[in-house]
């Protein structure tokens, strides 16, 4: 009985000491900070105020947090809008060609994402690739603007963070009976219809899911923000990352990550209200 | 019917352009003779041959390689008892943590990131090659811990039960009938973890140290200052070696497909 | 048990790296040494030299301050942060008479403000802000910071990333002082950055030559550098010191406390001081030269570049940026706004 004690002891402490000390010391301890005072060159004063949260509400900031949510939530609309037919498109394949498909999608991402958005400097800059070939077809006279603007940053999430959506829904979508559809079909439904009352339903909670897995990080790609926008942008992450590594506030700098974890968690909550699985969403 | 499917073809056509462009690009300017990216020049294996002399580049690269592989190493066998432990055994707060487990999936790389560093820097650790795998092993355990999960639940929980009757010791039961069935969970837990580690900026970006600068974050400063065509021509040998590793992984795959299919 | 295990084996793996080689940590501006000089060192000298950047003053004290001491063991702080980082006790006094290349410098750069005695840094090289302006596409006459709010030029202009010294340009194009604390004046220089923005393709403080080099911006304000530079690569590009003023840096060698590679710092500055090898850093990244000896080895392609070779007239009209402390945060907040 106690070498049975000892043998659960081994298997459980990793997942202990994992949990308590890499995830849940660390937002403590950023919990606590929010409410420290900071000096004038980056000292912690270890005084209780709430002072933090307070800035946070000034107006300056309540316009990053409206930008960042609108660059999230544009970036999260297109993904659905490029995924959903690309992933049907997929669906309608047969089974090793999907598996081919999809092992593709995941081919740029084993390529770091900092080298992707040094492809589309390459791509989008004012006599870059693109602007070139247009040129040089005559469709433009005058190159373009497409970075160092909210175009070239929407761009740049919209690939980073395609995937995350592409592989749940596809997950779902091919979780589908497809006697379903056939017999959906059979009785004259239109493809509309059946898109409708039995694709859509079904693939809910994983859109939910990529939407979730797509809405957070683009609040804080500050590296998508500072290459293809030119730095002249500050969003969530970019603060975050200011007050750490150039104003050196982190007292601010973890009031405003303290703000961005409750947000997540809120979206944790509905995502559970509509019978999302936790499980789902670790599983690209 | 035939309209549909030029309809399909189109889109995917179009998604895998933009998909595949940016890298495309790279690997076409790997072979151009300027050294500015802007225009193709003319043809060229000479940034092939600079690159094996630019030692930082080539250091951030094994760098790199050092941080996947033993977080992937790490992460996958944490991860993996972790989630056995979690399917066979009660023990305290388990629920909550459990719950905690979903948090380095769902919040920001960000706060995952400077959360890490005011701990280090709490802790006074130096920062290096070794604070920035401990963050990596962080973010990665979760996944594996899913991933296997999904494995354990589908496990024939008799098979356990079988084991012992005949006499096995718990540690003889879980390597040699547990661990077995696990496996399609525990690699893909691992190829996810790789993925992640390699594909990550935000977090690195916070816990590197001076002697550690990993690819993109070597990368990230050249971008900055100038990126000159030997880092086209590693990006393109890196993507060659993936490439053909995957395909070679996802043919074996297949062929199971085909087997089943037959079956 | 496991994860104990495999924590000492990476332990033992980032260890034993470390302890290969003599090593020197250098923390310094992006764009400052060549990697050619620090090759030519780690030959020299058999020291492993690990280099790390940063783009602005208060970055590298962030830096500094968010990692262990000892993690690094030199930096390039400008004048204004060398007096921070004393007064926050961060740096340790350097000897000079262990730097037999220290009678190279020019003594005008020496015993200044913020170190009177040059007991904690020694200069390196100083820098200033320059407007530059490519000719090819834009005529007009620019002789003040305010020319540039001409709508004319939208989305054409490329600023330094450094909050103090843009947000200071702002004071000064409005004819307040470059360290204003005022609300009221700060208020002004907001709105008149604010009315700049449409201007603004970027901000980038590494390599904003870059912009005026690809023609992706056909104006900057960069430091003298870059700005010379690009001159360099294109000589449709004038480089125009302004009316109103600039804002001047000297940027100096630092020793912090805690440093574990002294030794290899000394040599590491006195290689940098010696004559021969401060000419190919100043030829690669011309900034203004304070090494006497130097200054005979440079022709005039650096000598008569004025962007890179200032004329003494422009130091005594330039600005240095001051530590305003707490008041950091007036700067901190229109930054956010502005972007």
């Amino acid at each position: 009985m106690k070498n049975n004690k000892i043998i659960r002891f081994i298997f459980t402490f990793p997942v202990i000491v994992y949990s308590i000390f890499l995830i849940f010391l660390p937002l403590v301890y950023i919990f606590i900070i929010s409410f420290f005072e900071s000096d004038s060159y980056g000292g912690m004063i270890k005084n209780f105020t709430l002072n933090n949260y307070r800035e946070l509400f000034n107006s300056v900031y309540i316009g990053i947090f409206l930008k960042s949510f609108l660059i999230a939530l544009i970036t999260t609309f297109f993904c659905i809008i490029i995924s959903y037919p690309f992933v049907l498109a997929i669906s309608r394949k047969n089974k090793r060609i999907q598996k081919i498909l999809i092992t593709l999608v995941m081919v740029p991402f084993l390529t770091n994402s900092l080298i992707r958005m040094y492809g589309f400097i390459v791509l989008l800059r004012k006599y870059g690739v693109i602007n070139q070939v247009l040129m040089n077809l005559g469709i433009i006279h005058d190159p373009i603007n497409l970075m160092y603007n909210n175009f070239g940053i929407l761009i740049g999430m919209i690939y980073t963070l395609l995937p995350f959506m592409i592989l749940p829904l596809y997950n779902a979508v091919s979780a589908i009976d497809k006697s379903l559809i056939e017999a959906a079909s059979d009785l004259f439904a239109s493809r509309f219809k059946i898109f409708c009352k039995v694709i859509f339903p079904s693939t809910i909670p994983a859109l939910f899911n990529g939407s979730l897995m797509v809405f957070t990080p683009a609040l804080g790609y500050f590296f998508i923000v500072d290459i293809l926008g030119g730095g002249k942008i500050m969003i969530l992450g970019s603060l975050i990352k200011n007050q750490f590594l150039t104003a050196r506030n982190w007292p601010f700098g973890a009031a405003i990550s303290v703000a961005l974890i409750l947000i997540t968690f809120i979206f944790i909550y509905l995502y559970r209200k509509i019978g999302g699985k936790m499980d789902d969403l670790g599983g690209m | 019917m035939k309209n549909r499917k030029l309809m399909d073809n189109l889109c995917l056509i179009l998604v895998f352009t933009f998909l595949f462009l940016p890298i495309l690009v790279l690997i076409i300017f790997s072979f151009n003779s300027s050294s500015l990216n802007i225009i193709f020049e003319g043809f060229t294996f000479s940034w092939y041959k600079t690159l094996f002399s630019n030692v930082t580049l080539l250091e951030s690269l094994k760098n790199t390689l050092i941080v996947a592989f033993t977080s992937t190493i790490a992460s996958t066998i944490i991860g993996t008892i972790s989630a056995y432990a979690l399917y066979k055994y009660n023990f305290p707060f388990k629920k909550f943590i459990n719950e905690l487990l979903y948090i380095p999936i769902v919040i920001p790389e960000i706060v995952l990131g400077i959360s890490l560093l005011c701990v280090y820097t709490l802790l006074q650790l130096e920062l290096g090659l070794f604070t920035i795998i401990l963050a990596h092993i962080c973010f990665c355990i979760p996944f594996v811990i899913v991933s296997v999960r999904t494995s354990l639940s589908s496990m024939n929980p008799n098979l356990e039960l079988a084991a012992s009757d005949l006499g096995a010791s718990r540690f003889k039961t879980f390597f040699y009938v547990v661990l077995p069935s696990l496996l399609p969970g525990i690699l893909s837990g691992a190829e996810l973890s790789f993925t992640l580690s390699l594909d990550d900026v935000v977090v690195s970006y916070f816990t590197a140290g001076p002697s550690s600068t990993t690819l993109p974050l070597k990368v990230y400063s050249m971008i900055k200052t100038g990126v000159t065509p030997d880092v086209n021509a590693l990006i393109t040998i890196m993507l060659v070696i993936i490439f053909s590793l995957l395909m070679i992984s996802t043919f074996i795959s297949l062929k199971g497909i085909k087997k089943e299919g037959t079956r | 048990m496991r994860k104990l295990l495999i924590i000492t084996f990476l332990l033992f793996l980032t260890g034993c790296s470390r302890e290969e080689t003599k090593e020197l940590n250098v923390l310094n501006w992006s764009s400052y040494i060549p990697d050619s000089v620090i090759q030519a060192f780690e030959k020299e000298t058999n020291i492993k030299v690990n280099y790390g950047t940063y783009s602005s003053n208060e970055e590298c004290l962030a830096k500094i301050s968010n990692t262990k001491l000892g993690t690094y063991d030199l930096v390039f702080p400008s004048d204004y942060m060398v007096e921070i980082m004393i007064s926050r006790d961060l740096l340790q006094p350097i000897d000079r008479f262990r730097l037999t290349n220290f009678q190279n410098l020019n003594p005008v750069y020496l015993n200044l403000d913020y170190d009177p005695k040059n007991e904690y840094s020694i200069p390196f090289i100083a820098a200033s802000t320059v407007i530059s302006v490519n000719r090819e596409f834009i005529q007009d006459e620019i002789t003040s910071y305010n020319d540039l709010l001409n709508p004319k030029y939208e989305n054409e202009i490329v600023l330094i990333e450094d909050q103090r010294i843009i947000i200071g340009l702002a004071l000064l194009a409005n004819g307040f002082d470059m360290n204003s604390t005022d609300e009221r004046e700060l208020e002004i220089a907001k709105n008149w950055l604010l009315k700049l923005k449409p201007n603004i393709k970027a901000y980038d403080s590494d390599s904003p030559k870059n912009f005026l080099i690809t023609k992706e911006a056909a104006i900057g304000i960069l430091w003298n550098a870059e700005a010379a530079l690009a001159k360099m690569e294109n000589p449709n590009i004038e480089n125009i010191f302004p009316e109103e003023g600039i804002a001047l840096s000297i940027d100096n060698f630092t020793l912090l406390k805690g440093a574990k590679n002294v030794d290899e710092a000394y040599q590491f500055i006195d290689y940098i001081l010696r004559e021969d090898v401060m000419k190919e850093i100043i030829l690669s990244y011309p900034y203004k030269n304070v090494n006497l000896k130097t200054e005979e080895l440079l022709d005039s392609s650096y000598l008569e570049n004025e962007a890179a070779n200032f004329s003494d007239s422009y130091i005594a009209k330039g600005k240095f940026v001051k530590n305003i402390g707490s008041s950091i945060k007036l700067y901190d907040r229109i930054w956010a706004f502005i972007k």
